[in-house]
């Protein structure tokens, strides 16, 4: 078992929390027949907003109007719950091995500032990207790999290949 | 055949979100048992001090892949009614790049973003509020996507089809592509410059 | 560590490796004849072309109306939203996710019954479920609703109001007034193209939603 002694903070196995995602994933398949995903719940909740505020903008928009329609929508409300889930399930996580704390992560070489506007805007790019590819890392990628997609292994190779180079070019954030 | 349980009819439509949520648990807490709520621990893959991303990510996905496959050998999955993630090419690369550059500068992806919130990292609640702001961005300007969003629909095509092998020639070949993957990491880890973080 | 991390590699691969030897099932199984012959008997495969109307007019998103005639037919005059698959293709794979399509009700029509029921016949044959017939195909549709069949002095109430119903149908699939799209009507062949490819988006439409 991973102990990071500086910081004190205990950490599962890699390998056996992989183990454990993939298993609730798999059951994931099995009861729905669908995998899990995350930015399709951001897009639903910013697609209810807009419509609540402006409904007529909603409507007439060629994006906005493809998720509203009465029948899109199982899989949307889905993946809200399932975000809900999220959230208990790390919270339930971080209480039990102690990581509950607000704080900025930044490495020491950077301000927080630095940090949170580069996060601001490293979420904006996500979040178009991952209405492009309609899915993120664990729609796309994680769940259309275990299903053998090709739009999902493309998507994780562009995803992973693209971060390795620009996470070079923004060394200076991390290490 | 009874499994997809759901769409088999097997279990009622209405339980779908109750399963969301407990299925959504454990995805929760497996990322943050494994410390995916922390955005430097998981840009340590790209710089060699911390592989669990790759870790978590193969472990997990060729544990589905293996587990559909058999389920639908033994005839309880019928393979068929599974969602596949239909490929769009050129959205699908392009999207995936655009992903890529907010990844390594966000050091989140919107899983692993919820992760960090539940457990209070303010940089995680703002990549979600980037997050927001990008779909909405998108949405807005949707005409100006919109032929690229469409473009390439291949379906539903799985990668083994196009490499013209079996699912279970592909995954096999994975999990040991996986494997050296692992140990590759391992070796990495031992010879890169340790990072306090 | 180490040791234990190797003999879960070995683990993993042959789990993996128990794969290759199992032999390679189809992944389309066959219904028993026994199965395919309760189902061939259960009247609640055919659905009236009444209660297609309704289902049309209301925009229901489970309907999902499959023609099976030949592309030539379907492009001179097809029921709204319909998808032409020509019975001799119901069977390739472009189809199949369509047709797999949980939570829709697919109906088959032809011009007549037997076509469309050959189609449910083999689909049902290959284990897709929420396969339905149209009863009486087009042809029974163009005559009760578009022609429409006066009811005779003694007809009952039952019958006088399946008679309005028709004919505030032939309103709805005749007349311009109603909402755009949907209409069939006596459409140009150009719109024909169109209405295809609105029909895959819905099939899209619920993936697209997914991530």
């Amino acid at each position: 078992m991973e102990k990071n002694k500086k910081s004190g903070t205990f950490y599962l196995n890699p390998y056996l929390s992989g183990f454990i995602f993939g298993m609730v994933l798999l059951i994931t398949f099995v009861i729905t027949g669908r995998g899990m995903g995350a930015s399709g719940a951001v897009k639903s909740t910013v697609v209810e907003a807009v419509n609540t505020v402006a409904p007529g903008h909603a409507e007439k928009s060629v994006y906005y109007s493809k998720f509203i329609s009465d029948d899109a929508h199982p899989m949307n409300t889905w993946l809200v719950f399932e975000v809900i889930g999220i959230l208990a399930g790390a919270f339930f996580s971080g209480l039990i091995f102690n990581r509950l704390k607000f704080k900025v992560e930044h490495s020491p070489k950077i301000t927080s500032r630095r940090r949170l506007i580069f996060a601001l805007l490293g979420g904006a790019l996500f979040g178009i990207g991952s209405q492009l590819a309609k899915g993120c890392t664990s729609g796309a990628a994680l769940s259309g790999m275990a299903v053998l997609s090709l739009g999902g292994f493309i998507t994780m190779m562009a995803i992973f290949g693209t971060a390795f180079i620009f996470a070079w070019i923004f060394k200076k954030n991390w290490i | 055949m009874v499994a997809p349980l759901i769409p088999m009819g097997v279990i009622p439509e209405s339980w779908n979100n109750v399963f969301a949520v407990i299925l959504g648990f454990g995805f929760g807490f497996a990322l943050e048992s494994a410390g995916f709520s922390s955005s430097r621990k998981i840009i340590g893959t790209f710089f060699g001090y911390d592989f669990v991303v790759l870790k978590v990510f193969f472990t997990a996905a060729i544990t589905a892949m293996i587990g559909l496959l058999y389920l639908s050998y033994i005839g309880w999955l019928d393979y068929s009614l599974l969602y596949i993630h239909p490929t769009f090419l050129a959205s699908a690369i392009i999207g995936g790049i655009v992903m890529g550059i907010g990844f390594s500068m966000g050091g989140y992806c919107p899983g692993t973003s919820f992760c960090g919130m539940a457990i209070g990292k303010i940089d995680a609640m703002i990549f979600m509020v980037g997050m927001v702001i990008g779909v909405f961005i998108f949405s807005e300007a949707f005409p100006l996507f919109e032929k690229l969003y469409n473009s390439g629909n291949l379906g539903g095509k799985l990668v083994s089809d196009s490499l013209g092998v079996s699912k279970s020639l592909f995954a096999f070949l994975l999990t040991v592509v996986a494997i050296g993957m692992f140990y590759g990491a391992t070796w990495v880890e031992k010879k890169v410059r340790k990072v306090e973080y | 560590m180490n040791r234990r991390n190797t003999l879960l590699a070995i683990l993993a691969v042959v789990l993996a490796a128990g794969l290759l030897i199992i032999p390679n099932r189809g992944e389309k199984k066959e219904i028993k004849p026994e199965q395919l012959l309760t189902a061939i008997n259960d009247q609640a495969r055919f659905l009236s072309t009444d209660a297609i109307t309704e289902r049309i007019i209301g925009g229901d998103p489970t309907l999902q109306l499959i023609d099976v005639r030949p592309a030539k037919q379907f492009n001179t005059y097809a029921l709204p939203n319909a998808v032409n698959i020509p019975l001799d293709s119901i069977l390739s794979p472009s189809w199949t996710q369509l047709l797999h399509q949980p939570g829709k009700d697919k109906v088959f029509y032809s011009n007549g019954d037997i076509e469309a029921d050959a189609a449910w016949q083999v689909c049902t044959r290959n284990g897709v479920s929420k396969v339905f017939v149209m009863k009486g195909g087009l042809n029974h549709w163009y005559n009760t609703i578009i022609k429409g069949i006066e009811p005779s002095n003694t007809a009952s109430g039952n019958d006088l109001d399946l008679y309005s119903f028709r004919q505030s149908a032939r309103q709805y699939f005749t007349g311009s007034a109603e909402q755009g799209a949907d209409q069939p009507a006596q459409a140009e062949s150009t719109q024909k193209p169109a209405r295809v490819k609105v029909e895959r988006k819905p099939v899209e439409k619920s993936s697209g939603g997914g991530c």
